[in-house]
């Protein structure tokens, strides 16, 4: 007998005892409170509110159904792999619980047992943010048709430079709007995309330019209901007005045209970034190429971490047609570590996922990524029906395999050039001759100032692509670097010829020339870059420095009317140059307008009081002055 | 004579020609929704709270002009008791549903229909039978998995068989969508 009783009890625990009557208020309201108000409340996502019981009630079978299945509430990843911050999965004595509840008839009960309430927030969940910035333009989304993917170009609108400590999204129409994701663009290189200014561009994923390897590591996202994400201490990111926002938007037509015009709000600290995130991306896209009708294609990467180092977040991400998403890590003793395991992969309820507390990876860890897609016609979110071919791309029709970790090294050191090394090394190991991997690795070169390295590097990225502006640029800086301006000029020239436009390469353009001592062709490539962007502090730098030495050059050659020409423009762009000052003066003397050397003189003495040969020269300008002025008396 | 009289009822009900009553327009007047002259007459269940049936407004729209020219009449059926007329007003405004709107409260158009979802369609011949119930087209595989563009179009197939009097291609395809049950 006393065997039976904790039997009994147990399932008294898993199962409410035959009779007991499930009610709304004290069964139900601890689930709908948690896990389903969130998003289906006025003003948010979910295309109904949840909160009352004749709100639940008008919903119940379909609520006993849509949990069953696990549809709702949406919750990808399988328990047993990493463990997340706002997990959203019911367990299942909760599903049993509420299909019981329908099943007995969805009593009311009495409010009295209700759970308590949570207070929800209208509008900014963490209040008002110090900064919003809009999207100039809605963007009009058509009653009905495929999902569409829109990329809203939000310039920062600050005087200085600001530490973000969290952002916040409002989607402007939370039922139009499946998900967002923000990348921060620093060399404003997206806009370039937008037909107008403001209009923005569609596409659903895309690739920002960087001129300095200062990579933003932060998952910055939004998904309906999502609460935002605050940076740790030391985690904040650096908002310059320098820079723009893009804002990736993912939305689904609702039958009715819907204006969706989105807002991303900034909240600031006091508190910089300190330590060095980084996202480390595993990926096999160059092996995406399924034939139709495949159903079970696989896709994997493995990478060696070369540190230690703790993993706070990951970012599953592929298309329509994944459908099991894994990734897990194997440590040096042979032990395995689950990071996710995404076993019915949905595009649409996509999401960064945050651990709650961090995963150690020690060095020589092997994390892998393996992918399944099911391009078969039984896999009814296939965009093609008959299915056909798909190969990797940015497109929705295209397919992708990323899996995005967010890594903090242990030591605390700023150890992301070490990372990429070894990501770009074994990107090259996956695809050889690739690209982006020996660009990267020469450019990583070229910043630690290998620069033969990173020649042998960037030709190669050339050869691969021969017309690619930034890595013409690029190698042609680490010629420079490597004492080669002739051949770095070169480049530079074909880096214009791909793109008339592109400053940065004209600049150095101008530089490979002074370098060889060209200064009309050099000044010529400034004033150039000046027409381009006026305020340009190097440029205008660097064209005084070059009309100054071109005047020297002059003044060596005894042709002092170009020689005082150029030191005039020259002072354009140095006026507090007190020996600039005084070469005028003495070059203009030597061609005896010595009433135009005098105030040059002077000017250089008021400047720099010591300067003797100003001084000296000064003396006999106006001694010749007097002269002359006797000589006219007389006459 | 009495004998007689069962007879026909019984027959009446087996056909589908039981009495459907309780529907009325947004002024609150009773309707007959068989009233007045249709080759064939189309009831979409919809609920204005399921973002399921509002997906389909532009290809209800679509079949309305496709076939609205050959007497085939659209009609939209709120089967929600506790909607307000205001709310159907604003919906069937926003979202451009084609033809009339009825409201079923007590749900014995839904009965007699034979449907459980929104939205599901009900096809009935000029002389009030049910030919065809169920989905719209197979674009909704279940909630949160659906098609771009649907493979088969099954209400389209349905109203074309009943206006050239060809058989039915099937009497009925589950919908995917929201629960009428709910809204008893």
């Amino acid at each position: 007998m006393r065997r039976v009783v904790p039997f009994v009890a147990l399932v008294a625990a898993t199962w409410p005892a035959q009779g007991a009557v499930v009610t709304f208020y004290k069964d139900i309201t601890p689930i709908v409170y948690l896990s389903c108000a969130p998003c289906h409340r006025p003003g948010e996502a979910g295309p109904f509110p949840l909160l009352t019981y004749e709100d639940v009630k008008k919903h119940a079978q379909q609520i006993v159904s849509v949990t069953k299945r696990r549809y709702m509430p949406p919750w990808l990843p399988e328990p047993g792999s990493g463990n997340f911050h706002d997990a959203r999965r019911l367990t299942d004595e909760q599903i049993r619980t509420i299909e019981q509840w329908v099943t007995q008839g969805a009593q009311a009960g009495s409010p009295a047992e209700a759970a308590h309430r949570p207070e929800f927030t209208r509008g900014w969940q963490l209040g008002t943010p110090d900064l919003v910035l809009q999207a100039q333009a809605a963007y009009r989304l058509r009653a009905d048709g495929a999902d569409e993917y829109w990329n809203f170009v939000l310039p920062m609108k600050l005087a200085g430079a600001r530490w973000v400590k969290a952002i916040e999204i409002r989607p402007g129409n939370a039922r139009a709007v499946h998900h967002a994701n923000v990348l921060i663009d620093r060399t404003r290189s997206a806009r370039t995309q937008e037909k107008t200014l403001g209009a923005g561009f569609p596409g659903m994923d895309l690739s920002i330019e960087a001129d300095t390897f200062d990579p933003d590591s932060h998952f910055l996202f939004w998904k309906p209901g999502g609460i935002p994400w605050e940076e740790p201490d030391g985690m904040a990111w650096r908002a310059d007005s320098t820079i723009d926002l893009v804002l990736n938007v993912h939305m689904q037509p609702t039958g009715k045209p819907e204006l969706v015009q989105p807002s991303i709000g900034l909240y600031f600290t006091g508190h910089p970034g300190t330590k060095f995130p980084m996202l480390v991306q595993l990926e096999r896209d160059g092996a995406l190429d399924i034939p139709a009708g495949d159903r079970d294609f696989k896709v994997s990467d493995d990478f060696t971490v070369p540190m230690d180092m703790d993993v706070l977040a990951v970012y599953p991400h592929a298309h329509y047609l994944g459908r099991l998403l894994e990734g897990y890590a194997t440590l040096p003793d042979g032990s395995r570590k689950g990071l996710i395991r995404i076993p019915d992969w949905d595009v649409n309820w996509q999401s960064v996922y945050r651990y709650t507390a961090p995963v150690f990876l020690p060095k020589g860890s092997v994390v892998s990524m393996r992918f399944h897609y099911d391009n078969s016609d039984a896999n009814p979110r296939n965009p093609n029906h008959p299915a056909k071919r798909v190969r990797g791309g940015n497109q929705a029709n295209d397919e992708m395999g990323h899996l995005w970790l967010q890594v903090l090294p242990r030591d605390g050191e700023d150890r992301r050039m070490e990372l990429q090394e070894a990501l770009m090394r074994h990107r090259l190991d996956k695809y050889p001759g690739d690209f982006s991997a020996q660009f990267n690795l020469g450019a990583l070169q070229l910043a630690r100032g290998n620069a033969a390295d990173a020649v042998r590097y960037l030709r190669a990225a050339v050869e691969a692509r021969p017309d690619q502006p930034v890595a013409l640029n690029t190698l042609g800086a680490a010629l420079l670097s490597a004492g080669n301006a002739k051949d770095a000029a070169s480049l530079f020239e074909l880096a214009l010829q791909s793109n008339p436009l592109y400053t940065n390469a004209r600049y150095n353009l101008a530089n490979a020339l002074a370098e060889q001592q060209h200064w009309e062709q050099a000044a010529a490539q400034f004033r150039a870059v000046l027409t381009e962007d006026p305020d340009d502090p190097g440029a205008r730098q660097h064209l005084g420095e070059v009309l100054r030495l071109w005047g020297d050059e002059m003044a060596a050659a005894h042709r002092l009317e170009d020689t005082v020409s150029h030191y005039r423009e020259s002072l354009g762009f140095r006026q507090d140059d007190a020996r600039l000052h005084s070469d005028l003066g003495t070059a203009l003397a030597k061609l005896g307008r010595f009433r135009e050397a005098v105030p040059e003189f002077e000017t250089a003495l008021r400047l720099d009081p010591h300067l003797d040969a100003a001084k000296h020269n000064l003396q006999a300008a106006r001694a010749r002055l007097e002269q002359a002025g006797e000589r006219e008396a007389i006459r | 004579m009495h004998g007689l009289r069962f007879l026909l009822l019984w027959a009446a009900a087996a056909w589908g020609f039981g009495a459907v009553s309780g529907i009325v327009d947004l002024e609150g007047k009773a309707v007959d929704p068989f009233g007045g002259a249709a080759k064939v007459r189309i009831f979409i269940f919809l609920r204005s709270d399921c973002p399921v049936s509002n997906r389909y407004a532009l290809e209800l729209k679509r079949l309305s002009d496709e076939f609205g020219p050959r007497s085939a009449v659209f009609s939209m059926v709120y089967a929600d008791p506790h909607e307000t007329n205001k709310n159907i007003r604003q919906h069937m405004e926003q979202y451009r549903f084609p033809g009339a709107v009825i409201r079923d409260p007590v749900h014995s158009l839904v009965r007699r229909a034979r449907v459980t979802i929104t939205p599901e369609a009900a096809v009935f011949s000029a002389a009030g039978k049910l030919v065809y119930h169920g989905r719209i087209d197979n674009r909704f595989v279940e909630l949160g998995k659906a098609m771009s563009t649907p493979t088969r179009r099954d209400l389209e197939d349905a109203i074309a068989a009943a206006l050239d009097g060809r058989p039915q291609p099937e009497a009925y395809a589950p919908a995917v969508g929201c629960y009428l049950a709910d809204v008893e």
